[in-house]
């Protein structure tokens, strides 16, 4: 299964363009990259969900990992281009706000 | 379209290797409801998801089938997942059945009513997402355990698609 996700990294920043479908099947693939990027403590990590077509609960829960760890690290974190389904579900969770979507 | 079309059936082994099968199926009874079109109507594979109807059904669906697949059958081999499509004119009834451990539904708890950066869920949310999308969804618990999921398409979608 192709990754997910592509991730590009500075010394600063980090930016993360998810595509496709972000789901219980291909979210902890994500997950494992969350873990690295939380790990390198980044000042800014842009997210893209431009390309995401879909999204779950499990999804939701991976950005939501990276948005906590990113931020208790002291980093920002800027999620931009959601559309569709993942943004239906973001705004029905409420989360549209906190991530500033 | 009759108000009443004979269930579109599917039998897939109960784990998450055959979910996206499920969710392809579903997309598609759902676009027979709304009537919505694909972006590319050649591209049969590509994750097409953009009608608020199609939205609703496809979302639901997907965190019924997770749930069934992690807490009924535990994510192992072996059990079955049926699921029944009835389109009508105006709603989609989906029936998802298993026959693996009864899901404690009054056990979910409720997402925080005030979110912010500390109370984001990094869990649970399933439930509730399935539950605010659709009109009606109820769960019998058993074996055999039943999901009814129903969505009904508003009265404007139906206008805009051409269905009043």
């Amino acid at each position: 299964m192709a990754n997910p996700y592509d991730v590009k990294r500075t010394d600063t920043e980090t930016s993360l363009a998810v595509r496709g479908s972000l789901d219980i099947n291909t979210a902890p693939q994500l997950a494992e990259e969350i873990d690295k990027i939380i790990a390198f403590k980044p000042k800014k990590v842009t997210v893209d969900l431009g390309g995401l077509d879909l999204i779950d609960s499990s999804g939701v829960a991976a950005l939501v990992k990276l948005y906590k760890g990113v931020r208790s690290g002291g980093g920002t974190v800027a999620m931009t281009g959601a559309r569709d389904q993942p943004l239906a579900i973001f705004k029905l969770l409420r989360m549209d706000k906190v991530f500033n979507l | 379209m009759s108000a009443l079309a004979a269930p579109i059936r599917l039998s897939v082994p109960g784990t998450l290797r055959y979910r996206a099968i499920a969710v392809r199926l579903v997309a598609e009874a759902a676009r027979l409801v709304s009537g919505s079109v694909r972006q590319d109507p050649k591209d049969t594979l590509a994750n097409d998801v953009r009608d608020p109807f199609d939205t609703a059904v496809v979302s639901a669906f997907a965190e019924i089938y997770n749930n069934v697949a992690i807490h009924a059958y535990q994510r192992r081999d072996g059990g079955v997942i049926e699921v029944a499509i009835t389109p009508a004119d105006r709603e989609l009834i989906i029936e998802l059945t298993d026959h693996g451990a009864p899901f404690d539904i009054d056990g979910v708890a409720p997402l925080p009513s005030e979110l912010d950066e500390e109370s984001l869920p990094e869990g649970g949310m399933g439930i509730h997402i399935a539950k605010t999308m659709l009109d009606e969804m109820t769960y019998e618990p058993g074996p055999p355990n039943l999901w009814r999921l129903r969505k009904v398409l508003p009265a404007i979608e139906a206008v805009s698609n051409g269905r009043s």
